[in-house]
């Protein structure tokens, strides 16, 4: 009893932090990435700003879309919240972990990326469809990356759940291994895709015919772009929390031992910290991609997660 | 008072056959409402898959498997006469690999002979080129029942004689052939649906990458239980046999939208179309249904099968030697890819067909399908609603069946609890709805689009220069040329198509010309054949008695 309240406090912590914090995130990156360029950059709490000014807007609907026009933007937020709320921050044993297998998060995703596509055909105009059919062609090759490198996870872990994975990889004495570290860089890279960052999409780009993730928006306003906006800030987060959880569990609090908590909010403030400090770096050291050399890049990350599952064969092999 | 002279003809109900009957029953009566209920040929079309699947002796089988493949011959010739020959072809191709099957012993070439057999009536590739033209063919209820239920019939015909009949002699390479066939319809199914712009054509592919899902689940089971490992075989069937059910309620769901589709607008090929929502919203919400039921999108029905599937293979690359799990890591790849693909196939359904600006003034004049069609699709929709949300009691009632094709198999119950998710999503979302509610500004204002700033159409075109939207093929252009180029042959022909059949039908019409050469010949010529037979055949005799 002691404990499932306990996990009930945990979750719903989880969740206010989660839901407060993904635009900061947003924020510092974008931040960051200004300071790196020698600007002063928007102030950390722009995202907040939009939010609410969204908020604010009329929202103004095209003549030409179907009553279906805001069941996209919604569809697309739920999916990711629930995505959030099942994906840990700062402790493992949240009251979702039972519902956190990974192919159900993987199905959450692709059904976020079908309700933003479909939103992209909505209206029926040009921009909208050249993004979907873009990013219908991104989807393939990293849903493929996924699941290869989804392998070596389940079988190192001999678990399906995202928290049961981290709860392994935390407790086991796995060391480093050589596949993981193939299966780090191969689900870098599928992040970065997933979540529109800069080899594949430049997330603060203004040309529509370059953009992927914002083009399908461009016939949305008001209230359904805030949910959609919402939406990506939460998408952003959802893949630092997966990497940090399933790669770097170490000392990650238990929910139902409040004394830990602490120290995991304290591990996951510098988890983000890092890895959005990472992804800053990155993204000024690097070009955006021409559209057709992503499923290039994204087929080498395919590729490193088959290395890492032959690597496990192997060791296994040799060490059995 | 049928079947063979004096040995009469049996008939046996077990949980298998009672199984694959429940998965026919309602999409039966779904084609029968919506239309198909006055035709002959379709009720001997449906009695010969009940007769094979009720048989218990190899001759009723045959006799029901035939009386579907002609039944299902003459409703395709209604439709159309040039995939009718080609049907007819491989009709006969399978039922000459299957008559010779079922009264051999059990033994590799009875296997092989059966997969071939029932693997080119169900669309296995590499002999699935039929499948794409002969489907879409006759008119939508023949087809919904033809894509949900007779490939499925081929495919209890290969579980009864795979993991029954020969199930004593099985070996693991079965298991492996059958995925590596299964594999391969999946990746191609998948690809073609989504390339192809005829709704029809597109719905048929897709038919061929579930075929391939359902396949790849019966080699692992067959695989495992050949190794002796009950549980993964388990698992394999619970996926291959919920992915049967699933299939048999979205699809026919499908192909009885496309056909209400013909109906309103004279066409069913996606370039056509666009903005039917707003002309058929009822039918538009079921297609929405059916298409995220057929891209196994969490909460649908497609989306336990997928999720028992995916495991299944992972659990299996921890089996075998190491070429094997290197084999099931590439599988996983392939079914990634094919998942993703086969969602792009449904939004493009929906998102260019639905969805957008009419492309044509039949498209903007449609209406909404008659009450009998839309009562068959919601029949079919109500039935999706516990595969959808309850699929651990249907996986709860699939232990028989497991059961009795592995016999001392414990099937796990299901590890994915829709319930559970559903109530989240249904929190968040109604979190949000009344957040936007209380704190947002309500109104909507209908304005014209943005479009990139170039603003308003002129009033002679009312939804704008049909031109300038995203067709179906102009959607599927970036997959062509990404992943198509290398897996289709040159043209973007299917390349069991340009192998397979082409090649054969070279061979038949060189051989019929050299046949008329013969035919041809001169008195002269003839005279000479049969003095030089005569004088081979005196020479061999005389040499025979020599030597």
């Amino acid at each position: 009893m002691l404990y499932f309240l306990a996990a009930l406090l945990a979750t719903l912590l989880h969740a206010a932090l989660v839901f407060a914090f993904a635009p900061l995130l947003l924020g510092g990156i974008t931040k960051l990435r200004a300071r790196l360029l020698g600007r002063r950059g928007p102030p950390l709490l722009q995202p907040y700003r939009l939010l609410t000014r969204l908020l604010r807007k009329t929202t103004l609907q095209p003549e030409t879309t179907t009553h279906l026009y805001p069941v996209w933007s919604f569809a697309a937020f739920a999916a990711l919240a629930t995505s959030a709320l099942l994906v840990p921050s700062f402790c493992t044993g949240l009251l979702t972990a039972n519902l956190s297998d990974f192919i159900t998060l993987i199905g959450l995703l692709a059904l976020a990326r079908a309700a933003t596509l479909l939103a992209g055909l909505e209206s029926g105009f040009g921009f909208g469809g050249a993004a979907a059919a873009r990013e219908a062609l991104f989807s393939v090759f990293a849903e493929a990356a996924l699941l290869v490198i989804l392998i070596s996870f389940v079988l190192i872990a001999h678990a399906p759940t995202v928290d049961s994975i981290a709860e392994a990889f935390r407790t086991g004495h796995i060391g480093i291994s050589v596949s993981l570290g193939f299966a780090l860089a191969a689900i870098l890279a599928v992040a970065l895709t997933e979540a529109g960052r800069i080899p594949a999409d430049n997330p603060a780009g203004h040309l529509e015919l370059a953009m992927v993730h914002e083009a399908m928006l461009l016939e949305y306003s008001g209230r359904y772009l805030l949910l959609f906006e919402y939406a990506a800030m939460l998408r952003l987060l959802v893949w630092m929390n997966l990497i940090g959880t399933v790669f770097f569990p170490f000392g990650m609090a238990r929910a139902g031992d409040l004394l830990s908590w602490p120290g995991g909010l304290l591990l996951w403030a510098i988890k983000l910290t890092a890895m959005a400090t990472a992804l800053a770096l990155f993204e000024v050291s690097t070009a955006k991609m021409r559209v057709f050399r992503v499923p290039e890049f994204l087929g080498v990350a395919m590729l490193l997660g088959v290395l890492s599952g032959v690597f496990l064969f192997v060791a296994s092999r040799v060490g059995g | 008072m049928f079947g063979l002279p004096g040995q009469g003809m049996h008939l046996r109900i077990d949980a298998l056959s009672a199984l694959f009957l429940c998965i026919l029953a309602p999409q039966t009566l779904a084609a029968a409402i919506a239309g198909m209920r006055g035709s002959v040929t379709f009720w001997a079309f449906i009695l010969g898959m009940v007769l094979a699947l009720l048989a218990a002796d190899a001759f009723t089988l045959i006799f029901g498997f035939e009386l579907m493949s002609a039944a299902s011959w003459l409703l395709v010739l209604q439709g159309d006469r040039k995939p009718a020959t080609l049907y007819a072809g491989i009709a006969m191709f399978s039922a000459a690999c299957l008559i010779p099957a079922v009264f051999l012993p059990a033994s590799s070439i009875a296997f092989l002979l059966v997969l071939l057999g029932t693997g080119a009536k169900a669309g296995l590739a590499p002999l699935h080129a039929w499948l794409p033209r002969a489907h879409p063919a006759p008119p939508a209820g023949v087809s919904a029942v033809m894509s949900g239920g007779m490939v499925k019939v081929a495919l209890y015909i290969l579980i009864r004689y795979g993991f029954m009949v020969f199930g004593a002699a099985a070996q693991p390479w079965w298991g492996a052939l059958l995925i590596v066939a299964g594999a391969a319809s999946v990746l191609i199914g998948a690809l073609r649906s989504m390339l192809e712009t005829e709704m029809k054509t597109a719905l048929a592919c897709s038919t061929i990458e579930h075929v391939g899902l359902i396949a790849v689940g019966l080699g692992i089971a067959l695989r495992a239980k050949a190794m002796g490992d009950p549980a993964l075989a388990a698992l394999a069937l619970q996926g291959a046999l919920l992915c049967a059910i699933a299939h048999g309620l979205f699809k026919p769901m499908l192909f009885l939208g496309a056909g209400a589709i013909k109906q309103a607008t004279g066409t069913t090929s996606l370039d056509w179309l666009g903005g039917l929502m707003r002309g058929m919203p009822r039918l538009g919400a079921l297609m929405l249904l059916a298409a995220g039921g057929m891209a196994a999108l969490p909460l649908g029905p497609g989306f336990a099968p997928e999720f028992l599937l995916l495991h299944a293979v992972i659990a299996a690359a921890n089996t075998g030697g190491i070429l094997a799990r290197i084999g099931f890591t590439a599988l996983l790849a392939g079914l990634g890819l094919a998942t993703a693909l086969t969602l792009g196939a449904a939004v493009r359904l929906i998102g260019i067909g639905f969805l957008g600006r009419p492309r044509t003034l039949h498209a903007a004049a449609a209406e909404d399908a008659e009450p009998a069609t839309l009562a068959a699709i919601a029949l079919l929709a109500a039935c999706c609603i516990p595969v959808s949300l309850l699929p651990g009691l249907i996986v709860f009632a699939l232990v028989p069946v497991i059961g009795l094709l592995v016999p001392g198999a414990d099937p796990a119950p299901l590890a994915y609890a829709p319930l559970s998710l559903a109530v989240i999503l249904l929190i968040v979302t109604a979190l949000a709805f009344l957040a936007l509610r209380k704190f947002g500004t309500r109104g909507t204002r209908e304005v014209a689009a943005w479009n990139g700033g170039f603003g308003r159409p002129p009033v002679w075109l009312p939804f704008g220069d049909p031109t300038t939207q995203p067709t179906a093929s102009g959607f599927a252009e970036p997959i062509h040329r990404a992943i198509g180029r290398f897996m289709l042959a040159t043209g973007g022909a299917d390349p069991s198509e340009a192998y397979l059949l082409l090649p054969i039908i070279r061979l038949h019409s060189r051989l019929t010309r050299l046949a008329e050469h013969i035919r041809r010949t001169t008195i002269r010529e003839r005279l000479a054949f049969v003095f030089a037979a005569l004088v081979m055949f005196l020479l061999a005799l005389g040499l025979g008695q020599g030597g």
